[in-house]
């Protein structure tokens, strides 16, 4: 490229553009091979009306070709999201809505004239508090005579992982994680249980599905008829089956987490007095992250302050809960389903697609609040690793140290060899010096849990 | 004419004969729904009215 600037890492499978970032903005080269379909996005009214209902991130246009690009046919630049998250972080019904959005702008843009030429969860990201479709160039010239070329990668992306997820009652967001493009028809087809060959759209879409595209010897496929009433058919079927799938909410170790916590005296209020108040006192805290956050109850502290804050835990039905209670509300909370233990990979071409989670999160401010015991004894991870681990994704942090006597850490000592010797509040905060300068320290009046807070070295 | 798409798509990959397949059968299946919904919605829409004339203010 004659600037020097090369597309984004995960921008290389459609020829109609890329994404490519310039002096701190993201932007979107339109190439001169999609130039038909793009004209006709913009003046049949489609992109209007998917922005103006708050299905399409909105762009500008600029009229600089900054790439310097012979294939150029335009340059946008899009609203900036504030972070990008991956459908293996999401929670059940955050992955059902994208799919529903999905199927929306659809029939949206059929009534315009077009369609959607890929179907997949990745051209979907949580922004300003709702899900929101950033592709702009994932738009066609409809033929009503064609059947949907992303019906398939609908199938395996969206359809696939709900169903497997509702059928066997367990929310597992990592299987995309194995399979990032999808699961195979014939793998979902041969997981799910007998039963879900009675329900129609299930049978439809993916048993039949799998036999006809397994089908060996096939006949070269011959001229294919289709219409519109067809496709608005399959659309409304897919639809009707999304809908009604769900995952019931499990009692898991965490839920209702807070109302047994909030029985222990006034823990929790204590807490959140100390914590708002050292918020208060930080100047400049922009973005956070609320490691193991539970159901999000002092993210909402940071959020209620215009902190955008990504909430982070490992139990998959929390996040569920929290993005359920947050979806209509607007709130500045990202949350995302997230092992610290083990964060999501960088995957894809080269290892460079998709970021790891310690890449794309460096924030102002995290919070870990009864969370070093669950990683320090719960998964024998040194404190060294979990302050490097904060420190990587923050410049400060509010961390509470739960002590061996505490009857929870008693609790998870009753079955386990107590091999924990560094365990102890010396080496916590000699280990968090490490990473941190401690600024405040404070105990919990009533426990004896502390607080600390402290402010990173140095930039990693 | 192949749209540019399929050149970067396997044509296959978007499963185009199971679609008219699949859209057939629907095509069968929503028949039948919406004479099933027409009849529901007849009986709901005159029981409606029934409730409604059953609750219209009479002076109690």
């Amino acid at each position: 490229m004659a600037n020097n600037i090369s597309p984004h890492s995960s921008s290389y499978r459609d020829p109609s553009g890329f994404i490519f970032f310039k002096d701190g903005i993201y932007y979107r080269q339109i190439n001169k091979i999609y130039q038909e379909h793009f004209d006709h996005f913009i003046s049949s009214g489609c992109y209007k009306n998917l922005v103006e209902k708050g299905l399409l991130l909105s762009h500008a246009d600029q009229t600089d070709n900054l790439t310097g690009d012979a294939d150029r046919y335009k340059t946008i630049k899009p609203e900036q999201l504030s972070y990008i998250s991956y459908p293996y972080e999401w929670g059940f019904d955050m992955l059902k809505d994208a799919a529903l959005l999905t199927l929306q702008l659809t029939k949206e843009s059929i009534s315009f004239g077009l369609i959607l030429k890929d179907a997949t969860p990745y051209n979907i990201q949580w922004h300003n508090g709702k899900l929101i479709f950033i592709d702009t160039l994932s738009f066609e010239k409809y033929n009503e005579a064609e059947p949907w070329i992303a019906y398939r990668q609908f199938c395996e992306s969206f359809l696939a992982p709900l169903l497997l997820m509702h059928y066997s009652k367990n929310s597992l967001p990592q299987i995309l994680l194995a399979c990032p493009d999808g699961i195979p028809l014939a793998i979902t087809s041969s997981l799910l249980p007998k039963r879900s060959r009675f329900s129609l759209h299930t049978y439809l879409h993916i048993h039949l599905h799998t036999s006809i595209v397994n089908k060996k010897n096939r006949q070269p496929e011959k001229k294919i008829v289709f219409s519109k009433q067809k496709m608005l058919n399959l659309i409304s079927s897919l639809e009707t089956l999304i809908i009604k799938l769900k995952l019931p909410p499990q009692q898991t170790a965490w839920s209702e987490y807070y109302e047994e916590a909030m029985q222990r005296n006034d823990y929790v209020s204590q807490k959140k007095e100390i914590i708002e108040q050292w918020v208060s006192q930080l100047n400049d805290v922009k973005t956070a992250i609320d490691l193991g956050a539970n159901e999000g109850e002092f993210s909402r502290i940071l959020s209620s302050k215009d902190i955008q804050t990504i909430a982070t835990d490992a139990d998959p039905y929390c996040i569920n809960k929290l993005y359920n209670e947050i979806k209509t509300k607007n709130e500045k909370i990202q949350p995302l389903v997230v092992d610290l233990a083990n964060p999501s990979p960088s995957i894809g071409v080269l290892n460079k697609e998709r970021d790891s989670f310690l890449q794309r999160t460096k924030t102002d401010l995290a919070l870990a609040l009864a969370l070093v015991h669950h990683l320090a004894i719960g998964r024998n991870i040194p404190f060294e690793k979990i302050f490097e681990l904060f420190a990587s994704v923050a410049n400060h942090i509010i961390v509470e140290f739960v002590p061996k006597s505490d009857s929870k850490v008693q609790l998870m000592l009753q079955n386990k060899k107590d091999i924990y010797t560094n365990y102890t509040e010396e080496i916590f905060e000699k280990e968090m010096s490490l990473f941190f300068i401690i600024s405040q320290k404070q105990k919990i009046t009533g426990t004896d849990r502390i607080l600390y807070l402290g402010k990173r070295l140095q930039s990693p | 004419m192949i749209s540019h798409i399929l050149l970067y798509i396997d044509p296959g990959s978007g499963s185009y004969l199971v679609q008219v397949i699949i859209a057939g059968a629907l095509g069968i299946a929503f028949f039948f729904r919406n004479i099933k919904n027409s009849i529901k919605a007849f009986f709901t829409r005159s029981s409606k009215k029934t409730n409604e004339t059953d609750s219209m203010p009479d002076g109690k």
